[in-house]
């Protein structure tokens, strides 16, 4: 079994991937060249292989959020969920190895290393 | 938004030993971030790479992404002592790099911003033969000081 810091890993290369994915319009206009076909693909690919590598409960739980509010992974500061800046509940607030969501927008929580 | 208030010295390397596309990319990386931050970043930059290149040509590219890694827009500058394969849009080598890093979230649209900025200034630079010409991290910045003034005055 996966250990929870190696899938959150696996979380923050999923999210940083569908960002690149999420901004290759803004890319183009800028003037970049995209690759629609092979690159994308490619991306896409990746994509689904490190959906495979997440389990079930966290991948099914990220795509929902993403689904939902875009941006499915938000950063815990102050006490504060980052994401729909609801203050945590203080059981909350020690920073763990563990993979938690915000009881109020469902985000999956991450704390900056530091 | 002024471009070079943003860069810092100790974030520009005109002295780059790397050869290869990937050792240029960690070398930039590396100058912002440090362990599972800095390899997260490389990763996702070369995975940006795949969908195209960022060697807008000219000998420059703009390797950029947003990344769970940063807080805050982070740029770092290098240039290679040789050019090196960067599967540019002109095919030709590359020794001018602008990494630039930007938070998931950005208000202000900052991101965007910068990167349009940084290719019209890049534009600059290729015109005006001058991506060889500073010789220190501090001259360098104030040629962008000065590109950035010169595109002020012409709009």
């Amino acid at each position: 079994m996966k250990k929870e810091i190696d899938i959150m890993r696996l979380l923050k290369r999923l999210f940083d991937l569908d960002n690149l994915i999420a901004d290759k319009e803004a890319d183009k206009k800028i003037g970049f060249k995209i690759d629609e076909e092979v690159g994308l693909l490619s991306l896409k690919r990746e994509r689904a292989s490190l959906l495979k590598e997440i389990p079930k409960e966290f991948a099914d739980t990220y795509e929902r959020v993403k689904e939902r509010y875009t941006l499915a992974l938000a950063e815990v500061k102050n006490g504060f969920c980052f994401g729909c800046f609801q203050q945590l509940p203080t059981e909350m607030l020690v920073r763990s190895n563990e993979i938690v969501t915000c009881p109020n927008c469902g985000r999956i929580l991450f704390w900056r290393e530091e | 938004m002024n471009l070079a208030s943003l860069l810092s010295r100790d974030r520009i390397n005109l002295e780059l030993k790397s050869t290869k596309k990937e050792e240029v990319l960690r070398d930039l990386v590396y100058m912002i971030k440090s362990k599972t931050d800095a390899e997260l970043i490389y990763s996702t930059l070369l995975k940006r790479e795949e969908l195209g290149s960022t060697g807008i040509g000219k000998g420059i590219a703009i390797p950029h992404c947003r990344s769970l890694a940063v807080s805050k827009l982070e740029i770092a500058v290098g240039r290679t002592l040789k050019p090196i394969n960067f599967n540019a849009i002109d095919k030709k080598p590359v020794s001018l790099f602008f990494l630039i890093i930007a938070p998931p979230q950005d208000p202000g649209n900052q991101y965007l911003l910068t990167l349009g900025k940084i290719v019209q200034i890049c534009r600059e630079l290729s015109k005006g033969n001058l991506i060889n010409k500073p010789q220190t991290p501090d001259e360098f910045i104030s040629l962008i000081n000065e590109i950035e003034k010169k595109l002020i005055k012409k709009r």
